[in-house]
């Protein structure tokens, strides 16, 4: 009998393990929402404003055609060019400009309900989040305005970086520079070779010698950046208690955006 | 007694609990997040080797249409491709015009020798004037099938070169038109940022703007105090204003660089994609350039066969014929010169003709088709291993009560990183 007892104490323990094991944990609701940008981009409004800019671009090229064989010379050329850039990027902001707003406001209030504290590109998330990529839809399909919410969104233990801006930092912009200007050395030698080349064979080993060359110059200038880089995004992580730092292309709401502590850290 | 069989049950259920998984994920350096460093799981999978040959093949093929520089545009090829034709083309004139005279005087002195050989032969003389008749003819038709050949060349030319010019519209167009999507799609981009931004200031100001309105609202205020608030609003107004301006301006010169560089790609991909084109237009000229030398050499071999009078006797027959054979293999003999010198010529034409429209461009069209090939065995294989991986991903992560998983993050400050298991999962699956 008490065996009997003992063992059932057992079974029971070992459900209460089960039940407060990290498996159990899953089931909770995380704050981390991810979201399918495509589903949105498919909505027809969307698709209608995109239509509307392509037919605007076609005419704006007709007219930027005919205008340049007017133009006398380069600068013109180039004055006229970014002229009718403005034009395309004014009708965009006029024309997707209001959708962006809505389909954005549409994912801060389905965030703030759900107290997300960020909200993802799909590509990024391979297990758990929650996918609010329907809700979103249907509030932008919805009648009437989207209300923005009264919140800001809580705060994140995941933090981001502009990579971009990294990539303007003197150093790293001369390291990049640098490498592009031995890449582009590299490239038109390898093309000289590559045209007094007579055989397959010959061109291959030119490939293979000019991607070898190209590689060993990445890992002497490049990779010591990239590794510091890293190296600095997670003391900042650690710092201010993060636990994951993705890029900011990623990031769609929330997130703790920790570039300029990246940059002061690698300054 | 209860205590002790407490302290049993619960020792039994941290070991049941612990043993399978000894890492805290709610410990606070973790908070259930785990992560994945994709590209090294990759390298484990089984199927890695495959991708690794598709991958050296592809750089391969890449570096192989390396060379030669970027070609010249369809106008300068166009120009350069009518002045070879037109050097060609006074190179056959050059030709046909020493053969003609050559001809001419092979025949005159065949004539000449026939006129001889029948008059010793006491023979009547019209037979020869019948043979310069059939020279003459010969000779017109000759120059008339070489006129034609000349003519249909040019014909076909024209065609080739308007096919080529539509294939390389149709190719600018469509790239041009990719170079488009992405631009539009940064656009989207740097408008949504613009978007985020507005909504974080409207969301920052929120409170402050409902109170100002709020108070603005209010009937009773006197003028001056309504000015206050009025301000006060404006103000805020303008800020959110100016640093949407900003980011505006910063989103600008962003997206121009952005432009400028799809620009200068598109133009490079379109001058590949245009080579490759003039490589096929470039072949087919020369192969029908080539039939037209040749129709042409045929006709200038030698001379129609001579005129017999018709009721010569069997011995001046032979005669003639042999005076016939005579002149022919000179006349042959001394045209193979003209003939090898106009050859060389159209050689050194078709060698710079080459060279105009890019050496291995015709090798870079078929290395392009099957980069083509290969990417989509790449995509496609790459495809299979991911999900591969993401489904054992989810199944160890939720073995591990992650709440969530992320794919190669830029950085990792705390969290499970899940590479090593998985690598492990992988190969095991494949043992």
């Amino acid at each position: 009998m008490n065996i009997r007892k003992s063992y059932a104490l057992i079974v029971a323990a070992a459900l209460l393990a089960a039940a407060v094991s990290p498996a159990a944990i899953a089931a909770d609701l995380t704050d981390v929402g991810y979201i399918d940008q495509a589903a949105i981009g498919a909505l027809p409004p969307f698709q209608k404003a995109n239509a509307e800019m392509a037919k605007y671009q076609a005419q704006l090229q007709s007219q930027a055609a005919t205008a340049m064989k007017k133009a006398k010379s380069d600068a013109q050329r180039q004055q006229l060019y970014a002229q009718f850039q403005q034009k395309f990027a004014d009708r965009q902001r006029t024309v997707l400009g209001p959708l962006f707003a809505r389909a954005q406001t549409a994912i801060a209030q389905v965030s703030s309900n759900k107290s997300l504290s960020v909200v993802v590109d799909k590509r990024i998330v391979i297990y758990g989040g929650q996918n609010i990529t329907d809700e979103v839809v249907n509030l932008v399909k919805g009648p009437g305005a989207v209300v923005p919410p009264a919140a800001t969104p809580p705060p994140s233990e995941i933090g981001f970086v502009d990579q971009q801006q990294i990539d303007q930092l003197p150093k790293v912009k001369q390291a990049n520079d640098d490498y592009l200007k031995f890449a582009n050395q590299q490239k038109q030698q390898a093309e000289k070779q590559m045209a007094a080349a007579k055989t397959n064979s010959d061109r291959q080993t030119i490939a293979k010698s000019f991607q070898k060359t190209l590689g060993d110059q990445q890992d002497k200038v490049l990779k010591p950046l990239v590794d510091r880089t890293k190296n600095a995004m997670a003391d900042v992580a650690k710092k201010k208690n993060l636990i994951l730092v993705v890029d900011k292309n990623d990031i769609i709401y929330g997130g703790t955006d920790i570039t300029a502590d990246v940059q002061s850290e690698l300054k | 007694m209860l205590a002790r069989r407490f302290a049993v049950a619960l020792a039994a259920a941290a070991a049941l609990a612990g043993c399978s998984h000894p890492v805290d994920v709610n410990a606070p350096s973790i908070r259930g997040v785990g992560y994945v460093r994709l590209e090294e799981v990759v390298k484990v999978h089984p199927l890695y080797g495959q991708l690794s040959q598709i991958d050296d093949a592809m750089s391969a093929l890449s570096l192989q249409t390396l060379g030669p520089a970027v070609p010249k545009t369809g106008a300068q090829i166009a120009q350069e491709t009518k002045e070879l034709n037109a050097e060609l083309k006074a190179a056959q004139d050059r030709a046909n015009a020493i053969l003609r005279h050559k001809q001419a005087d092979y025949g005159a002195r065949e004539q000449t020798a026939i006129r001889a050989a029948l008059a010793a032969a006491g023979e009547a003389p019209s037979g020869a004037q019948s043979a310069q008749q059939m020279q003459n003819v010969s000779q017109a038709q000759a120059q008339q099938v070489t006129g034609q050949a000349n003519q249909d060349f040019l014909t076909y030319q024209k065609s080739v070169v308007a096919q080529d010019n539509v294939a390389v519209g149709a190719i600018d167009k469509q790239l041009s038109k990719r170079a488009d999507l992405q631009y539009r799609q940064k656009a989207t981009q740097l408008q949504e940022r613009e978007s985020q931004l507005s909504l974080e200031l409207s969301q920052q100001d929120a409170n402050k703007r409902l109170e100002l309105r709020t108070k603005l609202s209010n009937l009773a205020l006197d003028d001056a105090t309504r000015k206050t608030y009025r301000d006060q609003l404006n103000a805020i107004e303008k800020r959110e204003g100016t640093a949407l301006a900003q980011q505006r301006g910063i989103d600008a010169k962003e997206l121009a660089k952005y432009q400028a560089q799809l620009r200068s790609q598109t133009q490079s991909q379109i001058a590949v994609q245009a080579a490759k084109i003039h490589a096929q237009t470039r072949s087919k000229l020369e192969s029908r350039r080539n039939e037209v030398s040749t129709q042409i050499a045929s006709q200038l071999k030698g001379l129609a066969p001579a005129q017999l009078p018709a009721n010569a006797s069997p011995q001046t027959r032979s005669k003639i014929a042999q005076i016939d054979k005579q002149f022919k293999t000179q006349f042959q003999a001394d045209a193979k010169a003209t003939v090898e010198q106009y050859q060389q010529t159209k050689s050194d034409l078709d060698a710079r003709y080459a060279a105009l429209h890019g050496v291995d461009a015709g090798a870079g069209a078929a290395a392009n088709a099957q980069m083509g090939t290969l990417t989509k065995q790449r995509d496609d294989l790459y495809a299979k291993i991911v999900d591969q991986i993401k489904h054992e991903a989810a199944s160890v992560a939720a073995k591990r009560g992650l709440r969530v998983v992320f794919v190669s993050p830029a950085a990792a400050g705390g969290g499970i990183d899940l590479t090593d298991d998985l690598k492990k999962d992988i190969e095991s699956l494949h043992q």
